[in-house]
């Protein structure tokens, strides 16, 4: 136990007086390079979704993927009380427990975020499938679609980065904000759960809502113009948040996460000609606009045929084949990240590419079928997936109540 | 062994008090009670979402039964009665409308209630006047003094140790026996990797003892590792008759300043975590014994040391809601660490080389090791808060 304060205790007092003189004179009086941060940048913790899906795609990742070392369903629960306090608490922008006390005391928080904002954190769990076999009693709780993914043409997976019982992703403004997350909950899991693998992202390459950008992966395009809109909650009950019909009623409201370390054949890719680079995508690398429009938001026309009777935008094109058309109306959240790992040390070429993160209502009807509509995609002679993991990501927790608690009432 | 430090960890380490003193404010002791008897003083709690709020706020010294009810607090859910970092008593799991309790026999001092999740997450408690039972108090600074007394006997008892083994690895490497001075070599550094910490903190001794190849300048290094690596490398004892003497040396200078010492209570725990750091730091990748392979030797001494420490403090601690959960979980977490170092043990009573561990076991190692020692380290703070 330990003092709690928060992080930017200072600030958020500032701001409070601020508001209490209700004047702007008043918050020019506090450092004027920051009040915007204060609880601007507080993503709620609780509600029917976790936050982490349809929020705004922050910019930078911290993800990491937990074996459960234990065998007691007792301590599994108590873990996932304990991440659910520290969680909320991070996302509040404070920390976990105290960072300084007397002599003896090992600080409960281990300090890296202390004064930084809650930079929009969000933390968002899943649980994979190897958690409902039969060490916690949870065999007859796993949903149908809850399964191993099936191998996709091209896979090249490496099984220690792949997989895993329960999944962190932590999302923020700020680099070190993520990483303190995942890291303290790492450490608050010691001797229930081990940590198997951990992969950041630097730069986000998904807009989850029109108000964004949307970035440039890697190789320099915009892929992902047309993902669904976190702010249209049709959109989002269709086709992202598993509903009320399904086979495991505790999944109500949540959703499947799959992830996919995509490695690009980054030196081979910068020197293949634009012409083939836009043929590749089916878009124009500057403006993003598909190769049957002008602008970025044009709709592509699938349709279109050139002079000699071929289609604009190729049959193997990469737009084409992950198209909602293409794929019986199927769209999927995407939330990517731009990762790079250093330098392969075999080939000395860089290891860098996209972290592939969506989430859908079914990966049976969401990235399944996707995937496998792209084993065709002109992409792959430059790609290739190393890592896979599919995680059920339960609702958000109620008041008082801890991260997939309807698992296990 | 860690080099830098030195004269710091001497300073903290070593003490010429006997006797723990415990530390400054709100230091009473308070362990739970055996339920709500007749004649305990009832404290009524009020959990909501503002806060925890205790009527009285202010009570006597004496058996004291806290109950607890949520007025429909929907973000909290617990009530502690905690003394500085000390969980005293608690009581989880109170949604909207529930009640519970709890009993302590609580010693006169400043403590908070606490309730996480709510606005103002602490309160001031206050226990006056002089205890109805100070055996309670005295008992577990009984077993301090019992803790602190018995570490000092361990220790020379593992000095004793160290010099006879040493003894008579120096002999053999001393007559040129290459084979028998390999056998014996991880059996007469085990004592010392058992205290290591506490040769640490005698500045000069522990680079002079265990420094590896790189540690110290070339023309200063002596002690095991430098025996060490003739023994395995060059596959001879040439020229190592004034290091072993020297190194035999050593370890009687260490016992004498072991005996003429004296350890806080502080000083074991701490001592019980640093034995685990130095298991992951240079053990569990295999640098400690680079030459030899022992390293899983090195461990199990490690571990050994840390869990007499642990053992002998562990009765201070009980008796509170925090102590008691602590010792439970330190003593599962040290039996994952033991059964797993018994998969590498050879009937000889020693262990395999480091070289065939495979990366799963290492890493099963590994995440044991950091699982035994994150609430390992919690222990020492609890320790200086018992008077």
């Amino acid at each position: 136990m330990s003092a709690h304060f928060s992080r930017r205790g200072f600030l958020t007092g500032a701001l409070g007086t601020a508001a209490a003189a209700g004047g702007a004179a008043a918050l020019a009086g506090c450092d004027p390079a920051k009040p915007a941060a204060g609880r601007a940048s507080v993503v709620a913790f609780r509600g029917a979704h976790q936050a982490g899906i349809a929020t705004p795609a922050q910019d930078r990742l911290a993800f990491a993927a937990f074996d459960v070392t234990s065998t007691s369903r007792a301590e599994l629960i108590d873990l996932l009380r304990r991440w659910t306090l520290a969680a909320e608490r991070m996302t509040r922008g404070e920390p976990v427990g105290a960072v300084d006390g007397s002599e003896h005391y090992v600080p409960a928080d281990t300090g890296e975020a202390t004064g930084l904002p809650a930079a929009n954190l969000t933390i968002t769990i899943g649980f994979g499938p190897g958690l409902f076999d039969s060490r916690f009693g949870l065999a007859g709780r796993r949903p149908a679609a809850l399964r191993e993914l099936p191998r996709f043409a091209g896979d090249e997976l490496d099984p220690r980065i792949s997989g895993g019982d329960l999944c962190i992703q932590a999302c923020a403004d700020d680099p070190q904000v993520a990483f303190h997350a995942v890291r303290n909950l790492n450490r608050i899991g010691f001797g229930v759960t081990a940590m198997r693998w951990f992969q950041l992202g630097f730069g986000r390459t998904s807009s989850t809502t029109p108000s964004q950008q949307t970035p440039r992966n890697l190789m320099g395009f915009k892929d992902g113009t047309r993902n669904v809109n976190g702010e249209v909650p049709a959109d989002l009950d269709a086709h992202v948040w598993v509903g009320p019909n399904s086979d495991q009623a505790w999944l109500t409201g949540g959703s499947y996460l799959v992830s996919r370390k995509i490695r690009m054949g980054i030196e081979s890719w910068d020197r293949d000609r634009i012409g083939d680079q836009e043929a590749v995508f089916g878009r124009t690398k500057v403006a993003g606009a598909p190769l049957t429009g002008r602008q970025e938001r044009d709709e592509p026309d699938l349709a279109a045929k050139a002079a000699d009777g071929t289609p604009v935008i190729p049959a193997d094109a990469h737009i084409r084949l992950a198209a909602p058309e293409s794929n019986g109306g199927v769209k999927i959240l995407r939330r990517g990240y731009s990762f790079t790992d250093g330098v392969d040390p075999v080939t000395g070429q860089l290891d860098a590419g996209l972290f592939f993160i969506c989430f859908q209502s079914d990966p049976a009807t969401g990235f399944i079928p996707v995937q496998r509509n792209l084993a065709t995609d002109a992409l792959n002679e430059y790609i290739k997936h190393t890592s896979s993991a599919l995680f059920a990501c339960p609702p958000g927790p109620a008041d008082g109540q801890y991260w997939g608690q309807q698992l296990f009432s | 062994m860690l080099l830098v430090r030195g004269a710091a960890t001497l300073a903290g380490l070593l003490t010429l008090a006997l006797v723990a003193t415990g530390c400054g404010s709100g230091s009473a002791d308070a362990p739970a009670g055996s339920g709500t008897g007749a004649g305990a003083t009832a404290v009524r709690v009020t959990l909501s979402n503002d806060g925890c709020q205790a009527d009285p706020a202010t009570v006597a010294a004496g058996p004291t039964t806290f109950t607890i009810k949520n007025e429909g607090g929907s973000s909290v859910s617990e009530a502690e009665l905690v003394s500085g970092s000390r969980i005293l008593g608690e009581k989880e799991g109170l949604t909207p409308g529930l009640s519970g309790s709890f009993s302590l026999d609580l010693k006169p001092g400043s403590y908070q209630l606490y309730c996480p999740n709510a606005k103002a997450e602490r309160s001031a408690f206050t226990v006056t006047g002089t205890s109805s039972s100070a055996s309670a108090s005295s008992s577990a600074a009984a077993a301090v003094n019992a803790a602190t007394a018995g570490y000092h006997s361990y220790l020379k008892g593992k000095a004793a140790s160290l010099i006879a083994l040493t003894g008579t690895f120096v002999a053999a490497v001393k007559a040129g026996q290459v084979e028998r001075a390999k056998a014996l070599y991880a059996q007469a550094r085990a004592p010392y990797e058992a205290i290591e910490p506490v040769a640490e903190s005698f500045g000069d001794l522990d680079p002079a003892i265990d420094a590896r190849e790189g540690d110290v300048p070339a023309a200063e290094w002596g002690g095991y590792h430098r025996i060490e690596r003739q023994l395995w490398v060059a596959g001879n004892t040439t020229g190592m008759a004034p290091v072993a003497d020297k190194l035999l040396a050593d370890v009687k200078t260490l016992a004498t300043r072991i005996a003429g010492s004296s350890f806080q209570a502080a000083d074991l725990a701490n001592g019980a975590t640093e034995l685990l750091t130095e298991v992951s730091k240079s053990k569990l990748t295999g640098e400690e014994e680079r030459y030899s392979g022992t390293d899983l030797s090195d461990i199990a001494a490690n571990l050994a040391g840390s869990r007499a420490a642990f053992d002998l403090l562990a009765p201070a601690l009980a008796g509170t809601a925090s102590g008691d959960a602590l010792v439970t979980t330190i003593r599962g977490r040290f039996a994952r660490t033991d059964a797993l170092m018994a998969e590498h043990a050879t009937p000889g009573g020693t262990y395999q080389p480091y070289k065939k561990l495979d990366a799963t076991a290492i890493r099963e190692l590994t995440v044991a090791t950091d699982a035994l020692a994150e609430p390992l380290s919690q222990l020492a703070e609890q320790v200086v808060t018992i008077k």
